[in-house]
């Protein structure tokens, strides 16, 4: 359970990248979160495993308060948080496999991970992560001849292979084209229902979010304007969301949709 | 006609006083460095030697080229190989922490700045100045070939590996960030997978310069083919010459085929 | 299939459910062994021995710090020959490169149709390469006699290959768009060459041509050593006598020279590209 009480983000120069955000995901839920270019999307999801510290409020994840924790605890409390970006952020020049196989490395020790030497049992599971986001085939591929879509299911697979309880994404599918966008959300879909677990994901096209979560949280210069179930999203609470800038099909009119902020 | 094209047509750029400046500049120069060209002469009618140069090269000494003990060409490109192979490791490792202080991105600006200049200066030495020095350190041969190829390499190696540096995907050290790898865990899965091929591909591409600049290592006595190609041409022995070097043309020319084909796989694999 | 997978079985590695994956046999450890072979050899061939190294090693210092400080007043004598250096690697790279742009055209494939000429040029220019420039320079001393034109033709000869091969890889990556639009409009093949892939051409021709001249410069006090002229001539004259001090007075006029004109250099590049 992710549990945000009046939580509030202020940056060094001084923006306030969060204000009062209060809000509770229980485990196994699918939240969209959505909202213009620089409202806070990305804060808001890198403050749950602190890549972004929160400055006031309190922030809990399964009753642990994360701004408590430092060094090795916050390391250890990150293993069962996984996160996905935009970029994949792949370690492009090598084996599709070896990527995967990271994600053990924290829990190795130190003179295998310093030679890279994994075992059979760990080799065995980064293959299973890849069959179940269906590219198993390519698993002795360098990664930088996948396509997009493969690159972010190999991500995927990194991360499933963690065995996290929590899936963070920060704009998964922003790089990819429509088809390939789908195909990835389907497979967040497919975890989330098979493996129960938690998934919050920051997307732009609100097609997708409304399509595939089951709940959407929308957010607005840092505050949350609307929670709730994806169903009951209708055009005014978009209108809201977006400042107004949507067009009468619904659709956003946002034009720096690719310059998230960091 | 349209006063909106006049006037763009008064406003056109006036090139012709910078493209003035530039020829006379230029001209100039020509002039100076015109200057500089003397000779003190030949003894012996040059073009008769031009000749012999040629007809030596294309008749090369069979018997010393295919000699196979430790006076023949073959043994000679061996130790220019060795020599070569070395020299390009030892530069390689005295690169990386130069590199390192010298990355922009890394180290603070005066100590970046600092860091360059030092393999400036690296650079700048000639390599018979280093070969002459390196001499009174191990006496002549191999030995200080190798050392002096070494440090003629640091210039251009650590100049490729601030360029990779420089370039580092940071993304990547994002995710580790993110899966709770501590900080030798994050330089080992993450900067080091990005590193490594790109300063392998520096030292095979270096690997390949040295080889053809073995031929000055000879000529101070730090061994390779050059010392034995210098005493052919100064004692006028074209065929020999041209032995030595028909074995430095293949040599290189399969060196090169074959390190291109490494180092294209290393980047694309 | 290649050799060595038929003689290494691929690894196959099944799942729980049956589907199961071929991993090729890593060429690594082969790599590893070459390198280390190499490695072993070169050490027996070379002679390398760290111990002596280790020992000795301070001698180098010991010459380096005898460079400092470095004897002023033979600054003097240094500026001619310096000068002379710059000016031989000046010349040289401009006759140089200018001689290898009509080669660089007939080994491009996109603007000479000719293959057998085209290969024929290429050949010409990697043979070129190959060839050290020491030995161009020690040629040249026998059939122009010591000085500073040795050292030029020596420059010059170098310079003509490498900029050469550089050009032609650059006139075959260019967009051929716009020559094919001169075309269509009626010009002539020249013409379309002139106004539509020269300038694309251009920018990077006279960047390598910066680049090299940074380049030939410092190369350029190593051809003194065989009597080509500059400065490498007083230099390992220097050395030879012990005179450290004005060794050291050298190499920082060297230096600063280098430092002046790559600095000048790079910035006419990046306005170049």
């Amino acid at each position: 359970m992710i549990k945000f009480e009046d939580v509030g983000k202020r940056y060094p120069n001084g923006f306030e990248g969060l204000k009062h955000v209060n809000l509770t995901i229980e485990q196994g839920e699918f939240v969209a979160i959505i909202g213009l270019s620089g409202a806070g999307k990305s804060t808001l999801i890198r403050t749950i495993n602190r890549m972004h510290d929160v400055t006031s409020g309190k922030l809990t994840v399964d009753d642990v308060d994360v701004m408590s924790l430092s060094g090795k605890q916050l390391r250890r409390f990150r293993r069962k948080i996984g996160m996905i970006f935009q970029s994949f952020n792949l370690i492009t020049r090598t084996t599709v496999i070896k990527n995967v196989l990271t994600a053990f490395v924290p829990d190795m020790p130190w003179f295998r991970s310093t030679f890279g030497i994994y075992t059979k049992d760990e080799k065995m599971k980064a293959l299973e992560c890849l069959d179940k986001v269906g590219i198993l085939r390519k698993a002795f591929v360098r990664a930088d001849q996948l396509s997009g879509g493969q690159q972010q299911r190999v991500a995927l697979a990194r991360t499933l292979a963690q065995n996290p309880q929590i899936i963070l994404a920060d704009e998964p599918v922003a790089a990819l084209d429509p088809v390939t966008a789908k195909q990835v959300m389907d497979d967040f879909k497919r975890i989330n229902e098979e493996m129960k677990i938690t998934i919050l994901i920051n997307i732009h096209h609100v097609d997708l979010a409304l399509k595939y979560a089951t709940r959407v949280v929308g957010i607005r210069e840092g505050e949350i304007v609307y929670d709730g179930p994806a169903s009951e999203v209708d055009k005014d609470v978009l209108a809201s969301i977006y400042n107004g800038k949507v067009d009468d099909e619904g659709n956003v009119l946002d034009a720096n949709d690719h310059n998230e902020e960091r | 006609m349209n006063k909106r094209i006049i006037e763009a047509y008064e406003k056109r750029p006036r090139t012709w006083v910078y493209h003035l400046a530039i020829a006379v500049i230029f001209v100039g120069l020509m002039v100076w460095s015109g200057s500089a060209v003397e000779t003190a002469g030949t003894t012996m009618d040059g073009g008769e030697i031009a000749l012999n140069v040629l007809k030596g090269i294309f008749q090369p000494d069979l018997s010393f080229l295919f000699d196979f003990s430790t006076k023949g060409v073959p043994y000679l490109m061996l130790e220019t190989i060795c020599i070569a192979f070395l020299g390009t490791i030892v530069g390689a490792i005295l690169s990386i922490p130069l590199a390192f202080i010298s990355a922009s991105n890394l180290t603070p600006k005066p100590i970046a700045f600092a860091g360059r200049i030092i393999i400036m200066a690296v650079r700048t030495i000639p390599a018979f100045v280093y070969g002459l020095m390196f001499i009174r350190v191990t006496g002549p041969g191999a030995f200080a070939g190798l050392l002096t190829m070494g440090v003629c390499s640091v210039g251009m190696i650590s100049k490729m590996y601030i360029e990779a540096i420089e370039d580092l995907d940071t993304h990547v050290v994002e995710s580790l960030d993110a899966s709770g790898c501590d900080t030798w865990q994050k330089i080992r899965y993450g900067i080091l997978p990005q590193l490594l091929p790109n300063f392998a591909s520096t030292a095979i591409y270096r690997f390949d310069i040295n080889l053809r600049d073995a031929t000055i290592l000879g000529m101070v006595g730090a061994g390779g083919f050059g010392a034995p190609l210098i005493f052919a041409m100064n004692a006028y022995r074209w065929n020999e010459a041209g032995a030595i070097l028909a074995g430095l043309i293949i040599l290189i020319l399969i060196i090169e085929f074959i390190s291109t084909k490494i180092r294209v796989k290393l980047t694309r694999g | 299939m290649s050799v060595y997978d038929k003689i290494f079985k691929p690894k196959v590695y099944t799942l729980p459910n049956g589907k199961s994956v071929e991993k090729k046999a890593s060429r690594m450890p082969v790599y590893f062994i070459i390198v280390l072979l190499m490695c072993v050899l070169s050490v027996k061939v070379t002679g390398f021995d760290m111990k002596i190294l280790s020992q000795r090693i301070g001698q180098f210092f010991v010459i380096l710090g005898e460079m400092f400080p470095p004897n002023m007043d033979y600054l003097e004598k240094v500026w001619s020959p310096l000068f002379d250096t710059i000016k031989m690697s000046l010349l040289g790279s401009v006759i140089g490169a200018l001689l290898s742009v009509p080669f660089a055209m007939l080994a491009s494939t996109n603007v000479c149709p000719n293959k057998v000429i085209v290969s024929i040029v290429r050949v010409m220019f990697s043979l070129i390469r190959t060839l050290p420039t020491l030995v161009t320079a020690l040629v040249a001393t026998l059939v122009f006699g010591l000085g500073t034109l040795a050292g030029t033709f020596a420059i010059a000869v170098f310079s003509f290959a490498y900029i050469g091969k550089l050009t032609y890889e650059e006139i075959e990556t260019v967009d051929m768009g716009a020559f094919e639009a001169m075309e269509a409009m009626g010009a002539t093949k020249t013409r379309a060459f002139i106004s539509a892939i020269i300038p694309q051409v251009l920018p990077f021709y006279l960047s390598n041509c910066l680049f090299n001249f940074e380049g030939n410069v410092r190369y350029a006090a190593v051809l003194g050593y065989v009597g080509a002229g500059g400065i490498g001539l007083i230099l390992n004259e220097k050395i030879s006598w012990r005179e450290y001090s004005s060794v050291g007075t050298m190499l920082i006029a060297l230096f600063v020279a280098v430092f002046i004109i790559e600095s000048v250099s790079r910035m006419l590049r990046k306005k170049l590209v």
